[in-house]
């Protein structure tokens, strides 16, 4: 029958087809099994991450404060622009809008964005830190077109006006790729980078927080899920006075030098003032410094960023005698009551040597050829001991001369003094005796940081104890000031108290009698002290075709180690006057910063410093007396 | 008109799955538009006039219904054709005829008619097999409501007329020949295609689909979407209105072409396998009722019917898991739309018909 084939046909092909739906529904099946079963955790993570925003709360970071609780370093809010990639549609677009909205450079922008392309596209990218009021008003108004852009207020460091103290306290910024891959931090986090900052940053940091919020899929805030409060950063207790600190850059500023000093309490070792100069501005830094700032910055000819107070090694010139006289005391070669005759030069080992004054000294005890800075006396030191240098690496290395003070600061250079060791493995030579006889007046092999000096003039006056400089005194732990401790005194070395007494005696008449530091004569405190002359390194024949500020540049440099009050030191240190060329020229800055010292201590009125006559530097004559190798004492 | 003799043949099963399939979808329009707004009161309303015209479609006899089939044909290209001129445009397509309280989209009333009109040519056919001649007209027929409707433009919708005129003419007793045949030229052709037939926007499209991750950001954003959102609902999904990705606009149009995705973001896996029950449960009832037609007429008709109702059922599922090409084609008895789901719910009482008359003479 026609009609029953044709339904048996019908039926047939009718079966095909369910055969056909039931495969497809069942592959169906295996699909979405497939995705929300086999697949869920990572599908689960995906929803989530469209829907979740993890925005980081910055901890403000511990507040510095000086001595006697003065804020030094402290926190304001300031605004960061930022991109978010994640709900980015078109971010060149994004970046031109913002770009002209906040009326900022657009290549810095995408610069910005293009070094931060390898994170994650969830982290917002900082665009625009420091953001005015007007610049944040621009882009909000604008919210709607800018999905992708979050203004956050954020705190920032705040660091004192004019630069002060910036190399003590350095400054902070986003930690780098190392610092990632060394310390954990994760990308983007707030990081001391120099200085205080780096040094005590685990203390100073705290813990940054975070809120996480459910956004929807034009990135608008739906609800919050929870909040992770950030938690401040510890506070720190300097041992800085910030009034001495500041009188000291002052002065150098009033005296119109640069350079670096350092003010030491010699019975501890605590740092109550430390400069280096010029210094850079570090709240260019807290705010993410731009590039040609710091390009400017790094290409500066006077090196700003340059810490020379523990980063500059110079030759300490006369400075240098009073270690010579520990060095002859101590070990025999002289005593006190040695006198040597100076008529203003001398032969050691076939070559003559002389004295800064013309006439000689005439016959001149220990205590005054210190005094008078008499290069014949030491020059005899130097060569009674002969090739014997390594006496003089030893003291060094006992008074703090030599190798690295251990200041809490980051990136210290040693201080270096020649020994016959060194000479043979660095140069391939024996150490000739005719050596010693430059280093004794602070010339030759042997270079050294201002600290260096600065400890070493502490150790001198406390007779002999060896304290690392240290800055900070205490740490704030939530409900107390917890003490850091004090390091150790390295050594406490056996000068003999007769020996000690001489040089101090010396030192006191550099001051107050005929010597060369009388400008750092304070009447009633006992100042002593002893000046000195870097050379700096150019040859006589190059500086007369230079002139003007660039013949400047390459003056000698001054020294001024000093203490005070000399029967019971509380105070020592170091002074550094970039070619000045006389180490007395920078006695009056310590000699300012000294009063402050005492007129606080004493509850009188600071010092202000009012001198019509401030010497304005000049380019004097350079005398015979001036020739390299012979002579530089003064 | 009904005799009460039929009443005791109206397939109360089939009709409950249809229930339930639509009580499902506006339960998801309901949760991803944010609760009983105007989109899923305009829903519950298309549900409304959906069952009656279902049962409009049931009540008159399917014989005199193709007979009449001339005239609904007529009718539809009439207005396919009014679209091109007065249609009124949205989302850059126009599709729409503006009738004041409502916007009737012609095109989806093209599938329960070409499925008449087929079954009408096919199944009253005197001859024991499917003549070319026959075949022709069939593909003839179907052309012109599907190039008009592709005209709009509505890929989607002309597409799934296709299925249509492939399954009757199949059931009809296309000759395995050329079925192969079609199946060979297309597949050569497909190059062809791709070079000259397709506008860059449909390239894009399927390129897309094969690299989700080339356009994350564009086209291929819906895609990847989709997978977040159906793999993101694991077994036993989020909850009710507890889905983030619906929720939160993360998957546009979600209330539409990606209903089925909410369901699985929301209701999880076991949502999806009583979803896909229920839809394999409403195809295979009506295969049965295509099997136990009195006439090929009526079994051609079921199939008709059927064959667009399946496609876009795969096809929209497929898609909403991120299996296939983002289409604008949605998902018979849950998406929203209101067209949709009257053109639907009239093609099943078109289905109820003839199962309900197999019986009768």
């Amino acid at each position: 029958m026609a009609i029953a084939e044709d339904k048996r046909r019908l039926a047939l092909r009718v079966t095909v087809i369910q055969v056909v739906v039931s495969v497809a529904f069942l592959a169906l099946v295996g699909g979405f099994w497939f995705f929300q079963v086999g697949q869920h955790a990572k599908f689960k993570e995906m929803a989530e991450n469209n829907h979740q925003r993890t925005l980081p709360l910055r901890a403000p970071r511990g507040i510095i404060f000086d001595r006697h609780d003065r804020v030094l370093v402290e926190n304001r809010n300031s605004f960061n622009i930022s991109i978010l990639r994640e709900q980015s549609k078109d971010i060149e677009q994004t970046i031109r809008m913002l770009a002209e909205l906040t009326r900022t450079a657009e290549f810095d922008m995408q610069d910005t964005v293009a070094r931060h392309r390898g994170e994650p596209s969830y982290r917002p990218i900082v665009v625009l830190q420091n953001a005015t009021l007007d610049q944040v008003a621009a882009v909000v108004s604008r919210r709607h077109e800018l999905p992708d852009v979050l203004v956050q207020e954020v705190p920032t460091r705040q660091y004192p006006s004019e630069s002060m103290a910036a190399h003590l306290v350095g400054y902070v910024g986003e930690a780098n790729e190392a610092q990632v891959a060394k310390s954990g931090y994760s990308l983007g986090t707030i990081v001391g980078q120099t200085g205080v900052e780096k040094n005590y940053n685990e203390y100073l940091m705290g813990q940054d927080g975070a809120r996480r919020v459910v956004v929807n899929s034009l990135g608008r805030e739906i609800s919050e899920l929870g909040e992770e409060m950030p938690v401040e950063g510890r506070a720190l207790r300097l041992t800085i006075d910030y009034d001495m600190q500041k009188a000291l850059e002052e002065a150098y500023r009033f005296y119109k030098y640069t350079g670096a000093a350092a003010f030491i309490d010699p019975n501890n070792g605590d740092v109550l003032a430390m400069t280096s100069l010029p210094a850079y501005d570090p709240n260019q830094f807290a705010v993410g410094i731009d590039t040609a700032t710091w390009t400017g910055l790094n290409k500066d000819p006077l090196r700003p960023l340059n810490n020379r107070l523990i980063q500059g090694t110079y030759p300490p010139g006369s400075t240098f005698k009073i270690l010579m006289a520990v060095v002859g005391l101590q070990e025999g070669i002289i005593t006190p009551a040695s006198r040597v005759h100076c008529s203003g030069g001398g032969t050691f080992y076939g070559r003559y040597f002389q004295c800064h004054k013309k006439g000689g000294h005439g016959s001149v005890d220990l205590r005054h050829a210190i005094e008078k800075s008499c290069n014949v006396y030491f020059y005899t030191i130097g060569a009674r001991l002969g090739n014997k240098i390594d006496l003089v690496h030893k003291w060094a290395e006992r008074v703090g001369l030599s190798g690295r003070t251990g200041i809490d600061l980051p990136n210290e250079v040693p201080s270096f003094i020649a020994s016959s060791e060194w000479s043979k493995r660095v140069r391939k030579q024996p150490w000739y005796p005719g050596e010693t006889v430059s280093v004794s007046i602070g010339q030759g092999a042997v270079a050294v940081t201002p600290i260096g000096l600065a400890m070493f003039a502490a150790t001198i006056a406390n007779g002999g104890t060896l304290y690392e400089p240290h800055l900070v005194r205490e740490v704030f732990d939530g409900t107390a000031w917890k003490p850091v401790p004090r390091p150790e005194p390295r050594s406490r070395s056996s000068m003999d108290p007769e020996h000690v007494k001489a040089i101090h005696e010396g030192m006191w008449m550099v001051v107050n009698a005929a010597g060369t530091g009388g400008r750092a004569r304070m009447p009633g405190y006992d100042v002593a002290g002893k000046t000195g002359t870097a050379q700096a390194n150019i040859s006589l024949e190059n500086l007369k075709r230079l002139s003007g500020d660039a013949a400047r540049r390459f003056r000698d440099h001054g020294w001024w180690i000093f203490y005070a009050p000399s029967t019971k030191p509380e105070i020592a240190g170091v002074v550094f006057t970039e070619n000045s060329e006389h180490g007395y020229l920078g006695a009056p800055i310590a000699k300012h910063v000294l009063e402050t010292y005492f007129a606080k201590k004493e509850k009188r009125p600071l010092p202000v410093l009012t001198d019509p006559n401030a010497p304005s530097p000049t380019l004097p004559a350079r005398g015979a007396a001036a020739v390299p190798g012979a002579g530089g004492g003064r | 008109m009904l005799e009460r003799r039929l009443y005791y043949h109206i397939d109360w099963a089939l009709i409950a799955a249809l229930a339930a399939l639509c009580a499902i979808g506006m339960a998801m329009i309901y949760s991803t538009t944010g609760g009983p707004t105007k989109l899923y009161w305009t829903q519950v309303y298309a549900v409304g006039l959906g069952v009656l015209v279902m049962i409009a479609a049931g009540m008159v006899d399917y014989r005199t219904l193709a007979d009449k089939s001339h005239i609904l044909y007529i009718g539809l290209v009439l207005s396919l054709v009014a679209v091109m001129f007065v249609g009124s445009k949205q989302m850059g397509a126009q599709r729409w005829l503006d009738l004041g309280f409502f916007n009737l989209q012609p095109s989806e009333f093209a599938k329960a008619t070409i499925a008449l009109v087929l079954a009408k040519l096919l199944g009253e056919s005197r001859r024991q097999s499917l003549s070319n001649n026959e075949l022709l007209i069939a593909a003839v027929l179907t052309a012109i409501p599907v190039m008009l409707i592709a005209r709009q433009p509505d890929l989607g919708t002309a597409v799934t007329c296709l299925p249509i005129l492939l399954v009757v003419t199949f059931a009809a007793g296309l000759p395995l020949k050329y079925l192969a045949a079609v199946s060979v030229v297309a597949v050569l052709t497909m190059p062809l295609a791709w070079q000259f037939a397709l506008e860059d926007y449909q390239k894009e499209r399927i390129e897309t689909f094969l690299d989700p991750e080339k356009d994350s950001r564009g086209a291929g954003y819906q895609q990847i979407q989709a997978r977040i959102t159906v793999g993101s609902g694991g077994v036993w999904g989020k909850g009710f209105r507890q889905g983030t990705q619906g929720q939160l606009r993360f998957l546009p149009v979600a209330h539409n072409d990606f209903i089925f995705s909410v369901l699985a973001e929301e209701q999880g896996f076991v949502g999806v396998i009583v979803a896909l029950g229920l839809y394999l449960f409403v195809i295979m009832r009506s295969l049965d009722a295509a099997k136990l037609a009195k006439d090929r007429l009526g079994s051609y008709l079921v199939l008709g019917v059927l064959a667009t109702f399946t496609f876009q059922v795969i096809y929209n599922i497929t898609m909403s898991a991120g299996l296939a090409p983002v289409k604008g084609l949605t998902l018979p008895l849950m998406s929203y739309g209101g067209s949709s789901m009257i053109a639907t719910l009239a093609g099943f009482g078109l289905i109820l018909n003839v199962r309900m008359r197999r019986f009768t003479n």
